[in-house]
């Protein structure tokens, strides 16, 4: 038990991480007008229609920004510094941020990263790696 | 009231002191102030109190015709000054105090576990370990690598920080010397490309400012300062979902305030910058038009805005250098722009400072508020 913080299933992400638990990366789609979106949204951001399924996403992005944590926020993260937080453009457009997964010396932005899922509890995060 | 650590005293202790000092500044009166507005004090420590105008208008018995409690963290400030001018233009009150007191706990003592989950996404960011200098970390990042600015540029904005805060008595680095580029590079590190002397200092503290109709301000102060334009935003709230990093809702928040001015960038002596970490200084500057994209650097190596220097930023010291008073911190923004533009800076007065601008932003750059200020109307 690393004591990191699990995500609550909640109504609005629960096809989310019923997606991770499967193994896939899903985006909100909008019936109406086709947007994807993260699933933090109770309506379509475009539109606001309430319609919407999902796509799952190839996995695959860019680090469009990162940070190198060095000082542990709480004790749950004092083994993992430094660690990488990254915001990720996947290749559908949509960002997220996640951590990658690799030497924190070596982060850049624009490198290529792939999705990974890590079990914490019973729920799986989407995490990233560098590809290959 | 100068920032400090006041370990036994409260938020409310606070409120109380910074009163006593506005009655010994200002001829002012319960029967005189007749509008109250403030924001919650203590959020560091978990404590998020919605009916602080409630407490304080029974503490300092007042009977005012307009009160609020509002919650925009540093932006708070900029907006109690517009919603305190509409008030006062809409004849609903004469003298509105704005008053705010704020407790910054250390991160290592928990705050940033709960600063963290109050400002992040729960399900979608805080699993990941943020906390608030790597937040503005990956805003920074993205800004270093479009707009070209180097890891020495933002570090040369703590470097001014510091020179504005040893012409400042009040400061909480005031007295401890000169920092070079190298000693802020060199300093501990926290959330690249952040190092320890990139941060604010956790202070308490808090600060008053009287809103009020001119003939009031004319009677109180020699010279009082007016406003001259006000701008407001507010941007997407989450660091994921805002879609773009470099533009902040600075850009919106700035045009408006110079528009209503009807000045330009050119015409402002002086700038007060909300400056959390070291790298927001030059996005500012370049969302409000100072500097145009990816110049910001070089303008503050120039010295342009050291002591001395053709355009001064933060010449109280900044958050960086004065004090980031938790919950109250854009209050030192919004006075030190006053008192600019008062005449009332001391030994950092800029002289002939005619038109200052002050911009506080709240979140994480979330809320934005850009006010001109200046000594006519
Ligand atoms: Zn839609």
């Amino acid at each position: 038990m690393s004591g990191k913080p699990v995500p609550e299933i909640t109504p609005l992400n629960r096809v989310f991480f019923e997606g991770t638990a499967a193994g896939e990366l899903r985006l909100c789609r909008c019936m109406k007008c086709g947007e994807l979106f993260r699933y933090v949204h109770p309506l379509c951001p475009e539109c606001w229609s309430d319609s919407f399924d999902y796509v799952v996403s190839s996995g695959k992005g860019k680090i469009e920004s990162y940070t190198v944590m060095h000082m542990p926020p709480y004790e749950a993260w004092a083994a993992d510094v430094p660690y990488v937080i990254a915001l990720v453009r996947l290749e559908e457009g949509v960002r997220m941020m996640a951590n990658v997964d690799m030497d924190a010396n070596k982060v850049a932005i624009d490198m290529p990263v792939d999705v990974w899922f890590e079990q914490r509890d019973d729920v799986f995060i989407p995490q990233f790696r560098p590809a290959g | 009231m100068r920032p400090g650590r006041y370990t036994d005293q409260g938020p409310y202790d606070l409120f109380r002191s910074l009163l006593k000092d506005a009655i010994t500044r200002w001829n002012i009166s319960p029967k005189m102030v007749d509008g109250l507005l403030t924001s919650p004090s203590g959020q560091s420590q978990g404590q998020t109190d919605a009916y602080v105008h409630d407490k304080l208008i029974s503490e300092f018995a007042l009977k005012p015709r307009f009160a609020e409690t509002m919650c925009l963290g540093g932006a708070s400030f900029g907006v109690m000054v517009n919603r305190a001018m509409s008030a006062v233009r809409e004849g609903r009150a004469n003298a509105v105090l704005c008053i705010g007191s704020g407790k910054f706990l250390k991160p290592s003592e928990g705050s940033a576990e709960m600063l963290a989950k109050t400002i992040a996404e729960a399900d979608f960011e805080v699993p990941y370990g943020p906390f608030i200098p790597g937040l503005y970390a990956l805003i920074a990042r993205r800004f270093m690598h479009e707009r070209n600015i180097t890891r020495e540029d933002i570090a040369r904005v703590a470097v001014s920080a510091r020179k504005w805060a040893l012409l400042n008595p009040d400061a909480r680095m005031y007295g401890k010397g000169e920092i070079t580029v190298e000693d802020v590079i060199a300093s501990r590190p926290i959330a690249d490309p952040f190092n320890y002397l990139d941060c604010s200092i956790p202070s308490d503290g808090g600060g008053v400012v009287l809103v009020t109709r001119a003939d009031i301000g004319h009677q109180l102060s020699d010279q009082p300062a007016y406003v001259k334009g006000y701008g407001e935003y507010h941007a997407c709230g989450t660091i994921s979902g805002a879609d773009v990093l470099n533009e902040t809702g600075a850009v919106q928040s700035g045009a408006e305030a110079f528009a209503q001015a009807n000045l330009t960038p050119a015409d402002i002596d002086v700038a007060q910058l909300y400056d959390a970490f070291s790298a927001t200084p030059l996005i500012l500057l370049e969302n409000l038009g100072f500097c145009a994209p990816g110049t910001s650097g070089d303008f503050f190596n120039s010295g342009a805005c050291d002591p001395g220097g053709r355009f001064p930023v933060n010449t109280y010291g900044g958050l960086l250098s004065y004090g980031h008073t938790g919950d109250s911190s854009g209050m030192s923004v919004l006075v030190e722009g006053a008192r600019q533009a008062m005449g009332q800076a001391g030994a950092r007065q800029i002289t002939g400072a005619e038109n200052v601008l002050v911009h506080c932003y709240g979140g994480m750059m979330y809320d934005h508020t850009t006010l001109i200020l200046g000594r006519q109307p």
